[in-house]
């Protein structure tokens, strides 16, 4: 049963973000595969960051090749949360967002962004294996307790939803 | 569903449409036409209470238990 779609202007704008964050997310993935087809380019590296050549800077040059492939790794899972977030928003747009689908696809996003946070961590740690104190390597990567919180509060959300289509649907067949 | 429901047979023991029952129970006749079809997987006690109101009769004239359809339900020979 359809209830009267919100007037709110926030689902318009979610729809509008999200759009615009697929867009730029395929951007990224782009700019990063540029980046790994230039980077076996050692010289070019060099120049670009004012390195010197030595063995802290070839591992530097490999750390940096290791955190744009797994940067290039993080575009499909972005993919997978933005696009299924839309398709919750749609949903609530359409005004029935208690529905099977959206407890599974917010199943799906808890499990992205657990990987998304182990990513990071990996991301992180590579960042401070290669870093000299003559070249640091500082990287937004790392362990996140608001970004393991998001994934304990997704698990939830996508339970909640799981409940509240069951009840929904209990509801449903009542007289 | 094990639970059968005897709104039809009430009904014409009283000479009443349903479209008349939605009228003085306020239940919308889609609803009510998912209770007579026993489609309902539900039923409220304000709703029990108007029909039963409307009616003059007490649930147990509403309802019937039929045993063999629960253990068919159940899977029990």
């Amino acid at each position: 049963m359809s209830r009267p779609v919100s007037s709110s202007a926030a689902l318009p704008i979610a729809h509008v973000v999200l759009r615009i964050l697929i867009v730029l997310n395929w951007l990224g993935g782009v700019a990063i595969l540029a980046l790994l087809v230039v980077s076996p380019n050692a010289q070019w590296i060099m120049a670009a960051f004012k390195l010197s050549p030595s063995p802290d800077t070839d591992r530097l040059i490999m750390g940096m090749r290791a955190v744009a492939v797994l940067g290039l790794a993080a575009i499909p899972l972005h993919y997978i949360v933005l696009k299924r977030l839309l398709a919750i928003v749609e949903t609530v747009r359409a005004g029935d967002p208690f529905v099977a689908e959206n407890a599974d696809r917010l199943q799906a996003i808890a499990w992205t962004l657990l990987a998304l946070n182990a990513l990071s961590i990996v991301i992180g740690a590579i960042a401070k294996a290669v870093s000299t104190p003559a070249h640091p390597l500082r990287l937004d990567a790392g362990f996140s307790i608001n970004g393991w919180l998001a994934v304990l509060l997704t698990f939830l959300l996508a339970r909640v939803f799981a409940e509240g289509t069951h009840m929904r649907d209990d509801l449903e067949g009542t007289v | 569903m094990a639970i059968a429901v005897k709104l039809d047979d009430l009904l014409h023991d009283r000479r009443m449409t349903l479209t008349e029952l939605a009228e003085r129970v306020d239940i919308t006749l889609a609803n009510l036409s998912i209770l007579k079809t026993g489609k309902a997987r539900a039923i409220r006690f304000s709703t029990l209470e108007a029909i039963c109101e409307a009616l003059t009769c007490q649930p147990g004239d509403l309802l019937r238990f039929t045993p063999a359809q629960a253990r068919k339900r159940k899977g029990v020979a």
